[in-house]
């Protein structure tokens, strides 16, 4: 019920902050990878973080999430630590973060995404493998359920784990690249489904690599070097200036309105 | 058979369950050298457990033993973290280390320990029948067998209880981490099942064993299935065909037991190697060959598309210009005429529709490669099977 009614905020810009990150420090062998970052994320965005390689936008995604410990500062999800709020939260991670060799099905993929509400010990029963079977067909893999993940195409892949995320059924989506690799028609269907969830009053935060498609896709951005450049609506503060300080060239935004 | 003989193969058995099931998932977290470390450098903690306890069966030893095995893990992965070595470096630094103390331990103390190198490593599986346990004066067997069963009871309840929790932080350590299993805890919670099982089954076993039988059946299991469940349940089947088959390898040669049950894991692994219906070196070789002939199908398939001229679909004219030998060709020619690609006309070869929709299709897959539409192809054709 408390769950019910946390999804059922008001959606776009209500003014509730979903995520809030405060002089968050992080640092790999002692070299800053990201260096006092305050952000603030309202609910209901669909967000873009942008920035060049190595500019710590995973970094920042996994701090929030507590895969990585900081070496300062907090965050926050719906004004808790990340480790109450769990289950409020859904993180899609690279696709080359795990072994697709791995011996296993696309199905059961998607259900260890209901292993979060699941916690310690109880196992998937049949109302977590029909919650499965729905988040497949919503990202069209139904069909091929069966399959050893190894046999998929690296788009397929990349729907698993975005199923993998809607079956946790969260108020706010992590998603690391998911654009990476996949073809054109699978962007197409994942963008799809973020635009669905922000529409549902969901909050997307997606690290983006295509300047090119910020604009159409997203309607919030977070332009991150290290340290924050910029963040908030796209049609305020997507532009030259923040593009060059980013990325250091000039840069000319070059698509067309 | 006698007693003993059952006994023998009781425990080589129970010993090959106890090794697969954390094997699997050592193999899976591709972390099968970690087993041979643990394997070798808990012998400093059994020589010392001795010492304390005077018993190589005593349960205390058993636990300061697979403590030892918890350093090697945590000084490996503190060597490594310092990123000055690599992994595998890490591990050949630090399970020398510890066992060459064991050995040095055993060497000074010779005298009053019944310990020596060789039954270190190789067991005395033969020879476990005759320590036997006395609960109220009455015989209940064999000490060996008690220990690895009530290992393996501990290592199958683990097994149930957290089989979720260690497929999803094997597959995906990020995700068991924001989940909130923490992979860390999961991670030495295998470990330490790894290292008590090691334990239990080295005075039967001896080290190189124990690690070929956590590693082999494992490995052999992989070839075969793509379901974990399976994996385990193959890897389990494995190890105790080669501790039974193995124990009659060696009753017949009249040789170690241990060597015999270890032939017997190569053999197994190296027949499905071989022999495995989609992963084994001949299926590979074989689907290769066939994507091969299929590239030159749809090479001369492309080519009748794009000639219409009769001069230029002459067979003998392919043979010379697309340069390939007879033997291809006919293979070539066989192949689409089997599929009703072609019609043979006088030795003029044309498309049929069936082929002209094939060629245009499988061209448009590769150029764009997306999948969606060539579904139906891949039934027939290897060379879309990804």
């Amino acid at each position: 019920m408390k769950e019910q009614s946390q999804n059922k905020k008001t959606p776009n810009y209500s003014g509730v902050l979903a995520v809030k990150v405060d002089d968050l420090t992080v640092a790999y062998n002692y070299k800053p990878v990201l260096w006092d970052i305050d952000l603030e994320i309202p609910e209901g965005v669909l967000m873009a973080i942008v920035g060049p390689n190595g500019a710590g936008k995973s970094t920042l995604i996994k701090s929030i999430l507590g895969i990585l410990k900081p070496i300062a500062g907090s965050v926050s999800i719906y004004g808790k630590p990340y480790n109450k709020q769990r289950k409020l939260v859904a993180y899609v991670p690279q696709k080359g973060s795990v072994d697709w060799d791995f011996p296993t099905t696309a199905l059961d993929v998607v259900m260890m995404g209901t292993y979060g509400s699941l916690g310690w010990i109880k196992r998937p029963k049949q109302k977590e493998k029909k919650a499965a079977l729905e988040a497949l067909e919503k990202v069209g893999m139904l069909a091929f359920k069966s399959r050893q993940i190894s046999q998929l195409s690296g788009g397929q892949q990349q729907r698993i784990f975005l199923a993998r995320a809607l079956v946790q059924n969260a108020s706010i989506y992590f998603m690391d690249e998911p654009f990476q690799g996949v073809d054109a028609t699978t962007e197409i269907a994942i963008i799809n489904i973020l635009k669905e969830l922000r529409k549902a009053g969901k909050t997307v935060i997606v690290v983006h690599h295509d300047l090119q498609t910020v604009p159409e896709y997203f309607d919030w951005v977070t332009f991150l070097n290290v340290k924050k450049i910029a963040t908030g609506p796209v049609k305020d503060i997507f532009n030259d200036d923040n593009l060059t300080k980013t990325y250091g060239i000039n840069y000319k935004v070059s698509i067309q309105e | 058979m006698n007693s003993a003989q059952i006994e023998i193969q009781l425990i080589a058995s129970l010993v090959a369950i106890a090794c697969a099931i954390p094997g699997t998932f050592l193999v899976l977290r591709k972390m099968a050298m970690i087993s041979d470390a643990i394997s070798h450098s808990i012998l400093p903690g059994i020589v010392v457990g001795f010492f304390i306890t005077q018993d190589l069966n005593s349960p205390l030893l058993i636990l300061l033993a697979a403590f030892t095995g918890i350093i090697t893990v945590v000084l490996v992965e503190y060597i490594q973290k310092t990123g000055l070595v690599k992994e595998d470096t890490a591990i050949g630094l630090v399970f020398p280390a510890l066992f060459s103390i064991g050995v040095i331990l055993i060497a000074k103390n010779a005298n009053d320990v019944h310990l020596d190198v060789d039954a270190v490593l190789l067991g005395e599986l033969a020879f476990a029948p005759f320590d036997r346990l006395f609960i109220e004066g009455t015989d209940v067997g064999p000490k060996s067998l008690w220990i690895i069963g009530s290992i393996l009871l501990i290592t199958i309840t683990l097994l149930l209880a957290f089989f979720k929790e260690l497929k999803l932080s094997t597959f995906d350590k990020g995700l068991a981490a924001s989940l909130g299993f923490s992979p860390v805890i999961i991670h030495y919670g295998l470990m330490s099942v790894a290292s008590v099982t090691t334990v239990g089954a080295f005075d039967a076993v001896g080290a190189i064993l124990v690690v070929a039988l956590m590693i082999a059946p494992a490995a052999t299991a992989y070839l075969l299935t793509t379901d974990l469940k399976k994996m385990l349940s193959l890897a389990i089947g494995f190890g105790v065909l080669s501790a039974i088959s193995g124990y009659w390898f060696a009753h017949w040669l009249d040789a170690s037991i241990a060597g015999s049950i270890t032939t017997m894991l190569g053999f197994i692994f190296l027949i499905v190697f071989l022999f495995a219906p989609s992963k084994g070196i001949i299926a590979v070789m074989y689907r290769e060959k066939q994507q091969r002939t299929e590239v030159s199908l749809l090479t001369f398939l492309l080519h009748l598309k794009n000639h219409t001229e009769e001069r230029e679909r002459h067979v003998n004219h392919l043979q010379e210009h697309i340069n390939w030998q007879k033997v291809r060709a006919k293979t070539v020619l066989d192949l689409a005429q089997k599929n009703n690609m072609i019609t043979m006309n006088k030795n003029i070869v044309s498309l049929t529709n069936k082929g002209d929709t094939f060629t245009s299709k499988a061209i448009d897959y590769i150029i764009t490669n997306e999948d969606a539409q060539i579904e139906d192809m891949k039934e027939d054709f290897f060379l879309f099977r990804g």
